[in-house]
């Protein structure tokens, strides 16, 4: 016999029912966008004109619309394709590895987490493509024989590990989105009311019934998918830091590399996450869903996992001193008192310092405080992606070659477009596909033990 | 094609016995003593996972993961296969003097390429498997079943006493009865 916890805190509060949690979770879909939507929206579609005026001058007069040069070969461009991959993480960790784990909290918030996985590494996948120059000439990355122009791809680069890696992390997470989806979509078709939507919602939720039988492969399916999307995971941000790791540039060339690039994506995908789900669980009114427990919970990852970062930080600093090696002490030292120290204590203060403050209960369970620690947490990522980046290029082994660099007004633009892609789509998301994953909500209703 | 059969459709039943819960619990304990009173049980409809259920009504264990491990096997072996024939067979590069066989750096799109194909496999055959295809109508015999309501769906055998049927899942908490001919139901 199953029992009602006594001591477990609730998952979700305020005493609700399946039929509450349907009409919460689908009045935004049900009924017309409201004020605060429609002016997110727009905000957000004025970014991705932005982006779109920043493309069009990238492809029209060439890749010299940006500042990167011969020795800072890789600029603003990897470092947002590194900030929106390692966004893309805290997805897929919150929808697998937590759910390996019996971690019931994610049911709240695994839905949305997922759907920024996937935009985020859309923005993300934008940068290698477009850094390119040919873009017309993408396909060439793929395996294709040698009477396409060039010869077989190299198995030996991480720059061809990172497409298989990128592309099988986006396909494995959409289809892990997407059947997590149906029940909800299906649940939605029986809610709707105007042909059009009766059609496209039937349309994808594929004649699902609900069957007994289809629920157990249903949860097999999703458990198994989690144990592939673990690893997968794991590999996809080691992959991303062997593209610095297997060079012999000084503040690259480190075997840390993959442990701390992980933990880094978690750190800055939980910080995404969080920002997102404050706002989201305050404008459509989601607070019983999204409580108070579900953000202390996902503080302190962003806590362990700073600090796991920080702790990379500090030991890259030892192993230059203890290496011997003199070009890799001066990256360290020149990184921390060069011409950018300012990125490289934003870095330091954003990832390592601040997270700190959640040690207390109160920082951890204020949406206000907690919401301007996850802006903090993104842009102490964005930095730590342009310090390790930057920093390690303009001062390479040729002193001759040394120079400053900072992004152009295009390459600025084509960052902050990528919001406005990230948004639009996360916007139009929370219109017409449940934000909260209704099947899996309604089983933890009764706080069973 | 069963995914496509629309005699499998309950639209095509001659006469099922619909009952319709809206808790969980007496729903499993209504499926038990329909079980225990040896009723064979068409299928249960749930809005969300009610687990075990699949248990009593004698539901033989998924193979999703024996099939999880076949696709795994060929994706592995393509990947494998693909990598040799481009980087061995076609056309060896010399890098750094070092010898054109297997090498440690082939194993992330190895990697990569096993895990692509065990996903969209399975996925697969758990789509055709369940019957769903973009596009199919669906089955509903309650239009809250996606909602908060639990339905029993018992097909009339011969030799099936059907009062006994209905009283058992009325004594167990159901909250209507329904009888479908064709596709069309009615209310006992």
């Amino acid at each position: 016999m199953i029992h009602d916890s006594l001591i477990r805190e609730r998952l979700v509060t305020g005493d609700k029912t399946a039929a509450d949690v349907t009409r919460d979770i689908t009045r935004p879909i049900l009924n017309q966008p409201t004020k605060s939507w429609k002016i997110g929206f727009t905000l957000s579609l004025i970014f991705l004109g932005i982006f779109g005026i920043s493309l069009f001058n990238t492809i029209w007069t060439g890749i010299g619309v940006w500042n990167i040069n011969k020795t800072v070969m890789w600029g603003w461009d990897i470092t947002n394709f590194v900030f929106w991959v390692g966004i893309g993480h805290a997805g897929t960790l919150i929808s697998a590895v937590l759910l390996l784990f019996r971690q019931k909290w994610r049911m709240s918030i695994n839905r949305s987490a997922e759907a920024m996985t996937i935009f985020a590494v859309v923005c993300a996948a934008m940068f290698p493509v477009f850094h390119m120059g040919r873009v017309w000439v993408g396909y060439w990355a793929l395996p294709l024989p040698n009477a396409f122009g060039s010869l077989w791809v190299n198995f030996n680069s991480p720059l061809l590990w990172d497409v298989f890696a990128i592309s099988t992390y986006f396909s494995v997470s959409l289809l892990f989105w997407y059947i997590g989806l149906i029940p909800d979509i299906a649940t939605i078709r029986d809610k709707v009311k105007t042909k059009t939507a009766k059609f496209w919602y039937g349309f994808f939720s594929m004649g699902w019934t609900g069957s007994t039988r289809t629920w157990a492969r249903y949860e097999l399916i999703s458990l198994i998918l989690a144990g592939l999307s673990t690893p997968l995971v794991l590999s996809v941000h080691t992959i991303v830091s062997t593209d610095f790791a297997t060079s012999i540039v000084p503040g690259w060339h480190t075997t840390i590399f993959p442990p701390y690039f992980v933990a880094g994506a978690i750190f800055s995908g939980f910080g995404m996450v969080a920002t997102l789900l404050i706002v989201a669980r305050k404008v459509m009114n989601y607070e019983n869903y999204i409580t108070i427990g579900h953000l202390e919970a996902m503080t302190k990852i962003i806590m362990v996992t700073g600090s796991i970062v920080g702790i990379a930080y500090l030991t890259e600093f030892f192993i230059a001193w203890y290496s011997g090696v003199e070009y890799e002490q001066y990256a360290f030292i020149n990184r921390a008192t060069g011409p950018y120290w300012w990125a490289y204590w934003s870095m330091m203060s954003c990832n390592l310092i601040a997270p700190q403050v959640f040690w207390f209960k109160w920082a951890r369970t204020t949406p206000w405080f907690i919401f301007i620690m996850s802006i903090v947490v993104n842009v102490g990522m964005w930095f730590e992606r342009f310090v390790i980046i930057v920093t390690s290029l303009h001062r390479d082994y040729l002193p001759s070659s040394w120079v400053m660099y900072s992004g152009s007004l295009t390459e600025i633009g084509l960052f902050l477009g990528t919001f406005g892609i990230f948004f639009t789509c996360f916007f139009l998301f929370a219109k017409y596909m449940p934000v909260i994953n209704m099947a899996e909500v309604k089983t933890i209703l009764r706080n069973r033990e | 094609m069963g995914i496509l059969d629309k005699k499998l459709s309950l639209r095509n039943r001659s006469k099922m016995l619909v009952g319709v819960w809206e808790d969980e619990d007496k729903l499993v304990e209504a499926t038990s003593a329909l079980v225990h009173d040896g009723i064979h049980i068409h299928d249960i409809y749930t809005p969300y996972p009610v687990h075990g259920l699949e248990r009593i009504i004698g539901a033989r264990r998924s193979r999703l993961a024996r099939v999880a491990f076949l696709c795994g096997l060929v994706g592995f072996t393509l990947m494998t296969t693909m990598i040799w024939y481009m980087y061995v067979l076609d056309w060896p590069v010399n890098v750094g003097n070092k010898p054109v066989r297997f090498t440690p750096s082939w194993i992330p799109v190895m990697f990569e390429g096993t895990v692509l194909c065990t996903a969209y496999g399975m996925g697969f055959i758990f789509f055709w498997r369940n019957r769903l295809l973009m596009g199919v109508k669906n089955d509903l015999l309650d239009e809250r079943q996606t909602d908060d309501r639990m339905v029993i769906a018992i097909e009339c055998v011969d030799g099936m006493n059907e009062s006994d049927v209905l009283n058992t899942m009325k004594s167990n908490g159901a909250v209507e009865l329904r009888e479908l001919n064709h596709g069309v139901q009615t209310t006992i």
